[in-house]
C-alpha cells in the first residue's frame, strides 16, 4: 500500500514536470510584432484562397507598390515608345546642402531613378557624381555606416574600372528595391516613401515627356494612371512629422501630387493636355529641389 | 548556402550581407534566424534571375504565423511580365501566394503550394493588385519565416 501511494505520487509527479517543461526542446520563440494584416484564415482541405475579406486586403503593406525607374522604361518599350528616359534627364542643379528630411528624401530618390536609367550608358564623371549626391542624402537622412560603406565602395569600384556596367546595375538595382527601403534612418518612417516619391515623380516626368508626342497610343495611361502610389505619397506628405521641409516644398507636392491622383483617376484616356500638365506639375516640385 | 552566395557578391555587398547575416543568425532570436535563411534562399533566386534579364522592384521578408497571411498592395504594368517569388525558410511546409486585384478576387495563384511556390503573370493592363502570402503548414514551430519578391522584364 505504501508502496502503490510512492509508486502513485512518483507518477503524478513525473506527469507534472513533463506538463510543466513541455513535449519538445523548443526555444521560446520571440515573436517580432504582430504583422498588420494577419487575419484569422480557415483551413482548406485543398488548395484554395485564404477567403480574406476587403478589410484585411485594404490592411495591406505598401513596400511592393510603387514601380522602380528600369521597370517603367520596360513598360514604356512595351507600350511602343522606343525613347530612352535617360534621354530626358535634365540637368538637375540641387541645393545639395539642404538637410531637411523631405527635400533631402525627395531629392535622394530622384537622384537614384537618374542613375538607376543611366547606369549603363552615362560617363563616368556624371555617375560618380550621382554616386556622392546619393551618399550625401543617405548621410543626412542617416542611413547608417554600411550604407555608407556600400556606396563608398561602389564610387571606387566605378572611378577605376574596376566594374562593368551590367554588374553595377544590378547592385543599383538591389540597392534601391532591396537594400534602402529596409534601412531605419533613424526610425523615421517617412524616409522610404519620399525617396520612392522622389523616384516615381522623376519617372513621372520622364514618361510624360516621352509620350507627349504620342497622346494617343495610350502609353500615357498604362504608365501614368497609379491612384494607389498617388494615394500612398500623399498619406505620407500629410503626416506631421519632425524636420519636414518647408510649407512651400510640402505644400507644393500634395498639391502636385493632388492633381496627379485626379488624373489617374480619370476614366476617359489622358489627352494631350493631361500629359502637358504631368510635365508641369513634376517640374514644379522638380524645381523647388 | 549563405557563405556561398556571400562570396560571388562583390567586397561591399559582401560586407554588408555578412554583417547582416551575423546578427541575424548569432545575436538574435530564431524567429530572425528564420528569416534571415528565406531571405539568402530568395536572393540566389533573384540573382540567378538577372542572368535571365530579370529586374528587381523589391525584395521583403517576414515572419509568419501557421493559418496567417502577409499581404501587399502592388502596381503591375500593362506589358512587363512578373514573377513574385517566395522562399520559406526549413520551418514551412505549404507556402501559397495569390494575387488579388482589387474587388477581392483572386487573378492568379501559385500553381505548387511548397516551401517555394511562384506566380508569372503578364497583366493585360496597368493596374493594382494585392500579393498574398499564406503560411498553410509548418513542420514544427507555429511561426516561420518567409520573403518575397516582385521581379519583372
Amino acid at each position: 500500500m505504501h508502496k502503490s501511494v510512492s509508486t502513485i505520487v512518483l507518477s503524478l509527479s513525473l506527469a507534472a514536470f513533463v506538463a510543466a517543461c513541455g513535449g519538445e526542446a523548443e526555444t521560446p520563440e520571440v515573436v517580432p510584432e504582430p504583422a498588420p494584416t494577419e487575419e484569422p484564415a480557415a483551413a482548406p482541405a485543398t488548395p484554395d484562397d485564404p477567403g480574406l475579406d476587403m478589410e484585411a486586403l485594404n490592411d495591406a503593406e505598401n513596400v511592393a507598390l510603387v514601380p522602380s525607374p528600369v521597370e517603367t522604361q520596360k513598360a514604356l518599350e512595351a507600350a511602343g515608345i522606343d525613347t530612352q528616359l535617360a534621354s530626358l534627364i535634365p540637368d538637375h542643379k540641387f541645393d545639395l546642402a539642404n538637410a531637411d528630411t523631405d527635400h533631402a528624401a525627395l531629392r535622394t530618390g530622384v537622384v537614384l531613378a537618374d542613375s538607376l536609367l543611366t547606369v549603363k550608358t552615362s560617363k563616368k564623371e556624371v555617375l560618380l557624381g550621382r554616386l556622392d549626391q546619393i551618399r550625401q542624402g543617405m548621410t543626412q537622412l542617416g542611413g547608417g555606416k554600411d550604407i555608407d560603406a556600400t556606396l563608398q565602395d561602389m564610387r571606387d569600384r566605378v572611378k577605376t574600372d574596376a566594374v562593368d556596367r551590367e554588374e553595377l546595375l544590378k547592385e543599383f538595382d538591389e540597392l534601391s528595391g532591396a537594400v534602402i527601403p529596409e534601412l531605419k534612418f533613424n526610425d523615421n518612417e517617412r524616409v522610404v516613401p519620399l525617396i520612392e516619391a522622389g523616384s516615381w515623380l522623376e519617372g513621372a516626368n520622364l514618361v510624360a515627356k516621352a509620350v507627349k508626342d504620342s497622346p494617343d497610343t495610350g502609353a500615357a495611361d498604362t504608365l501614368l494612371k497609379q491612384p494607389a502610389v498617388v494615394d500612398y505619397f500623399i498619406d505620407y506628405v500629410r503626416e506631421e512629422g519632425a524636420d519636414k521641409a518647408p510649407a512651400t516644398v510640402t505644400e507644393k507636392l500634395e498639391a502636385s501630387l493632388k492633381t496627379l491622383k485626379e488624373l489617374a483617376s480619370k476614366t476617359d484616356p489622358l489627352s494631350a493636355d493631361d500629359i502637358a500638365t504631368v510635365i508641369q506639375v513634376t517640374d514644379d516640385v522638380l524645381a523647388l529641389l | 548556402m549563405p557563405k556561398m552566395l556571400i562570396t560571388a557578391l562583390t567586397p561591399a555587398f559582401r560586407a554588408l550581407a555578412f554583417s547582416a547575416l551575423a546578427l541575424c543568425t548569432l545575436a538574435s532570436p530564431p524567429a530572425m534566424a528564420g528569416e534571415s535563411e528565406a531571405e539568402t534562399c530568395l536572393r540566389a533566386k533573384v540573382w540567378d534571375g538577372y542572368n535571365e534579364g530579370w529586374g528587381i522592384r523589391t525584395m521583403t521578408s517576414s515572419e509568419l504565423a501557421e493559418g496567417k497571411t502577409r499581404n501587399y498592395l502592388v502596381t503591375l504594368y500593362k506589358g512587363n511580365e512578373y514573377q513574385i517569388a517566395t522562399c520559406g525558410d526549413a520551418n514551412v511546409a505549404k507556402l501559397d501566394v495569390l494575387l488579388y486585384d482589387t474587388d477581392g478576387n483572386v487573378v492568379t495563384r501559385a500553381k505548387d503550394v511548397n516551401r517555394e511556390p511562384k506566380i508569372e503573370f503578364t497583366p493585360e493592363d496597368t493596374g493594382t493588385y494585392y500579393i498574398v502570402l499564406y503560411l498553410r503548414e509548418v513542420v514544427s514551430k507555429k511561426h516561420a519565416g518567409a520573403a518575397m519578391a516582385v521581379v519583372y522584364k
